[in-house]
């Protein structure tokens, strides 16, 4: 049975709340977790998912974390959390705050957008837990820049019927200038549990959003700052039309139900990205030879089509799949850019070098994706035995399963001695991949599977990469070496000033050297040896002066 | 002052300077710094068929001041010709220990990390021996030349009179005493003497006991020791009593590879100097012995020891000793058919012998019949 047919049968909400491991919140350490995902993927949404959202000097989100209650019932002690998280994002509607918090949306866009949110519900899946666990209602308070009010609603899920339940309400006028959004709720936890999986979520999340100031205050009141580093903030993901090369048989059933589309030409022409008369002339003509049940043409309307058999329906995906089309368009697509990630990673390590570059948009099985990889090297980072491997996946973390993922696969399969890495090294690897369908191992999403396309671009940007890191020490060791040369030189020049002098001298004349004497040969010799270090002049006579200034 | 020693300081200084002022106009037209020296390698060293003693080739290495690995020796050479010839300017005599001492100082500097760093110009004597060699080749002038002294070491006695200084000296009325040879052995004027040949003992003991007993007056001769391997000064003596005066040399080691070694050095000089043989070897010096075959004699000659006493006096060779005399057969001057014949003699019977052995059997035996009896016969290698 597919997910979408149990859905339907047992009502989306009670599904979610009946198997809460598909959402993530089997345990109370993992639900902690599970929430501050959430609420910090959607505080980040709303700071840079939206033109407004952008328009914040300091982009700001709070989190804070306070056990408020113990509890002993049948099944034990049972220890209740209270989790807030306030941004000051875009905002919310007061029309909207209901649905958005307290109703299951089975959203019936088909349109691709490269998206945060790893589970499509969100932040539901959290009030759900909740109110399975103990709480009293999800508290959201938001406003946006063109309200005058801030409003207040506290709900509940009704899940039989899927519906929000409206526990509170409330509106106050504005006081100063914040807008944003703010969410509260209470849930059993397991915050030592819990502790150390959402600390590295935050520091890695800081190091793909460097244009945000987070601060996290733990229950046991020590506060976290993870500082805005970085000014530019990435133009948002958009929506864009799907790929034919990118499309299932449900969603194609789908998209065909919702068309305003008069005939199935037009349809393929209006619904897809990359189809246009030509090639949608060219699928029909294939599913005329291939469809045997109904008679194709591109007149038909899309309501008739739907009335194929499914198997028909399926040798039209089949059809798209296989024809040709222009690859699917990445400028939909968000990536962070070369310069933020250089620099966040400059700004998180320290380094004495780093680099950043953005490989060429690509697709794979009609999903766009791009890959972009930072690396950073010495400085303040600690040798390590192998690379530390930070992965990323439409600019949110992925903390586990490391060594299932195609980057750490990639990075392994690098021979770094090639580019002068011996380790223990202090080397730091980047790969971000965003894609309007990132393609994850398995139901955790915490892994990225070996698609050969994008195996291929990480592979390519890594040794690219690379090579700058080669070139960079290779330029490094030869300044050091030419710093040693001048070192090993210079050291003698005032001796030998002073030998040359008492020879220059004539017995005739002769008197003992006098302190000083020998300046004019000094100044000779150290433009001498200046001019042969192989640095450039002027910095080779500092180099030189340098060694010399002793008193 | 000493005439002589003036003239001496006046050369020395202008070759000093002449070799090394062309540095200071290279500086000032930007040019690269480098010296110029011979090598003073065995490769670079060769016996002069006619002279007969060991010389120089014409191999040169250039030592450059803006090569990191040659600076420090460049510094040295520098700080080492400007010592020796402020010197020489001022009038002094400084020893090889002064010139270590002088020269001696630490340098200050910063590292690429900015700390100070401290570095002697020189560590150890052996540093600044090796750079006051690199200064006599490159000049071309001796050590003594430029009124350098080193200790004394070897001595004299014998019927002559000669000057050193402002002195006469009588070398036969010093008791039981002798001559220190002097450092500077060039400014010596051998003024009369009643000899006829010249005997170099290589131990100071035995050159005591040959004094003692009379030797050098019953057989007129002037005799000398260089208590071991000879210094420069005793070598250059023993080649002006050849050269100048035209007395036969004897030299008397032990019967080993170290004895001939030492023969060696009289002879055609010594291989890491080898750049002073011009004027200190001496290529007619004369091989007395102790030899192979005095120990266990040959065809024609009867042993001058008998079997009980070989028997008692024969030292076995050691390996180091066998590894020498492989070692010195390699050299063209030991390559000749008595040489020859003395090296296998001693590979076969691993056997080696001191001149105490001889005084053992008898001083008189060694003074009055082995040595007389060997000159006399001519039975010396060349």
């Amino acid at each position: 049975m597919s997910e979408e047919k149990k859905y339907k049968e047992m009502g989306i909400a009670r599904f979610f709340a009946r198997y809460p491991e598909l959402t993530g919140y089997s345990s109370p350490q993992k639900a902690l977790y599970q929430t501050i995902r959430e609420l910090v993927e959607n505080s980040l949404d709303a700071i840079d998912g939206h033109e407004e959202g952008r328009q914040v000097a300091l982009p700001l989100i709070k989190v804070v974390i306070e056990e408020v209650a113990i509890v002993h019932d049948e099944e034990g002690k049972k220890v209740m959390c209270r989790v807030t998280a306030e941004d000051n994002g875009v905002g919310v509607p007061p029309t909207v705050i209901a649905n958005a918090f307290a109703k299951v949306l089975y959203s019936s866009k088909y349109v691709t957008k490269q998206t945060r949110g790893m589970y499509g519900i969100g932040v539901k899946a959290a009030v759900m837990y909740s109110q399975a666990t103990g709480g009293s209602g999800v508290d959201v308070i938001s406003t946006t820049s063109s309200l005058e009010d801030v409003y207040w609603r506290r709900l509940k899920i009704d899940l039989e019927k899927n519906e929000p339940i409206v526990l509170g309400t409330g509106s106050w006028r504005k006081q100063g200038s914040w807008r944003g959004t703010r969410v509260s709720m209470t849930m059993e936890c397991d915050w030592p549990r819990a502790r150390q999986k959402i600390i590295e979520y935050f520091q890695k999340t800081s190091i793909i959003a460097p244009y945000v100031q987070m601060l996290f205050l733990t229950p046991e009141k020590e506060l976290y700052v993870f500082p805005k580093r970085a000014e530019k903030i990435p133009d948002p993901p958009r929506e864009a039309k799907p790929h034919p090369h990118g499309v299932d048989v449900e969603t194609f059933k789908l998209m065909l139900r919702e068309t305003k589309a008069r005939t199935f030409k037009q349809f393929l022409m209006k619904e897809f990205q990359s189809v246009g008369e030509k090639s949608a002339r060219a699928i029909i003509r294939e599913a005329k030879k291939r469809i045997k049940d109904k008679d194709i043409s591109g007149d038909i309307s899309p309501a008739d089509l739907l009335q194929a058999s499914d198997g028909s329906l399926a040798a039209i995906v089949d059809i798209m799949k296989t024809l040709r089309f222009q690859p699917p368009k990445s400028k939909y697509l968000s990536p962070l850019g070369e310069d933020l990630v250089k620099a966040s990673l400059i700004s998180t390590f320290n380094p004495e070098w780093a680099d950043a570059i953005r490989r060429s948009p690509r697709s794979y099985q009609g999903h766009p994706f791009i890959v972009e990889l930072g690396m950073a090297y010495g400085g303040h980072i600690e040798p390590m035995n192998e690379p530390l491997l930070l992965r990323y996946a439409n600019k949110v973390p992925l903390l586990s399963a490391e060594k299932e993922d195609v980057s750490y696969k990639v990075m392994m399969g690098v021979d770094w001695k090639q580019y002068k890495v011996t380790f223990p090294a202090p080397l730091v690897i980047l790969v971000h991949v965003v894609s309007t369908k990132i393609p994850y191992k398995s139901m955790g999403k915490e892994s990225i599977s070996e698609v050969p396309e994008i195996e291929q671009e990480i592979r390519y940007g890594l040794l690219e990469l690379g090579r700058r890191l080669r070139e960079y020490l290779s330029e490094k060791e030869r300044r050091e070496e030419a710093m040693n040369r001048a070192l090993a030189i210079s050291k003698y020049l005032p001796e030998i000033a002073r030998g040359l002098k008492i020879l220059e001298k004539e017995p005739r004349s002769w008197t003992p050297l006098e302190p000083g004497e020998e300046r004019d040969l000094l100044e000779d010799l150290i433009k001498l040896v200046s001019r042969h270090v192989h640095l450039r002049d002027q910095q080779g006579e500092e180099v030189v002066r340098k060694i010399l200034r002793v008193k | 002052m000493d005439k002589v020693d003036a003239e001496a300081r006046k050369r020395a200084a202008a070759i000093l300077r002449e070799k090394l002022i062309p540095l200071i106009k290279d500086l000032k037209a930007g040019e690269p710094l480098k010296l110029v020296i011979p090598k003073r390698t065995l490769s670079n060293t060769m016996l002069d068929p006619e002279k007969g003693i060991l010389i120089l080739k014409d191999e040169k290495l250039e030592r450059h001041l803006l090569d990191a690995g040659e600076a420090r020796r460049f510094m040295q050479t520098i700080l080492m010709a400007s010592i020796i010839y402020q010197a020489l300017v001022e009038n002094e005599y400084p020893t090889i220990r002064d010139l270590y001492y002088r020269g001696k100082h630490t340098l200050q500097y910063r590292d690429l990390e900015g700390k100070v760093r401290e570095e002697n110009t020189w560590d150890e004597q052996q540093e600044s021996d090796a750079v006051l060699r690199d200064i006599e080749v490159m000049t071309n002038l001796l050590r003594e030349e430029m009124l350098i002294l080193s200790k004394e070491k070897g001595k004299m006695v014998g019927d002559m009179r000669i000057r050193s200084g402002p002195d006469v000296i009588d070398l036969s009325k010093l008791g039981h005493g002798a001559y220190a040879i002097e450092s500077t052995p060039d400014f010596i004027e051998f003024l009369d003497y009643n000899a006829e040949f010249v005997l170099v003992v290589e131990k100071d003991a035995v050159f005591q006991q040959l004094h003692r007993i009379g030797f050098w007056r019953q057989y007129k001769c002037l005799l000398i020791t260089g208590a071991g391997q000879p210094d420069r000064a005793t070598r250059r003596l023993v080649r002006r009593l050849n050269e100048e005066l035209g007395l036969p040399v004897y030299v008397l080691t032990d019967s080993d590879p170290y004895g001939w070694n030492i023969y060696s050095v009289f002879k055609v000089g010594s291989i890491t100097l080898s750049y002073e043989s011009e004027r200190l070897a001496t290529p007619k010096a004369r091989f007395l012995g102790v030899s192979m075959t005095d120990i266990f004699g040959d065809k024609k000659k009867k042993p001058y020891l008998t079997e009980e006493e070989r028997k008692n006096f024969i030292i076995k060779a050691k390996d180091e000793d066998i590894k020498r005399a492989q070692d010195l057969q390699k050299y063209s001057w030991f390559q000749t058919p008595k040489w020859k014949k003395e090296i296998d003699l001693f590979l076969e019977k691993r056997a080696k012998l001191e001149i105490e052995a001889l005084v053992g059997k008898g001083l008189k035996f060694l003074a009055y019949k082995y040595l007389p009896e060997k000159i006399q016969t001519g039975d010396w290698i060349e």
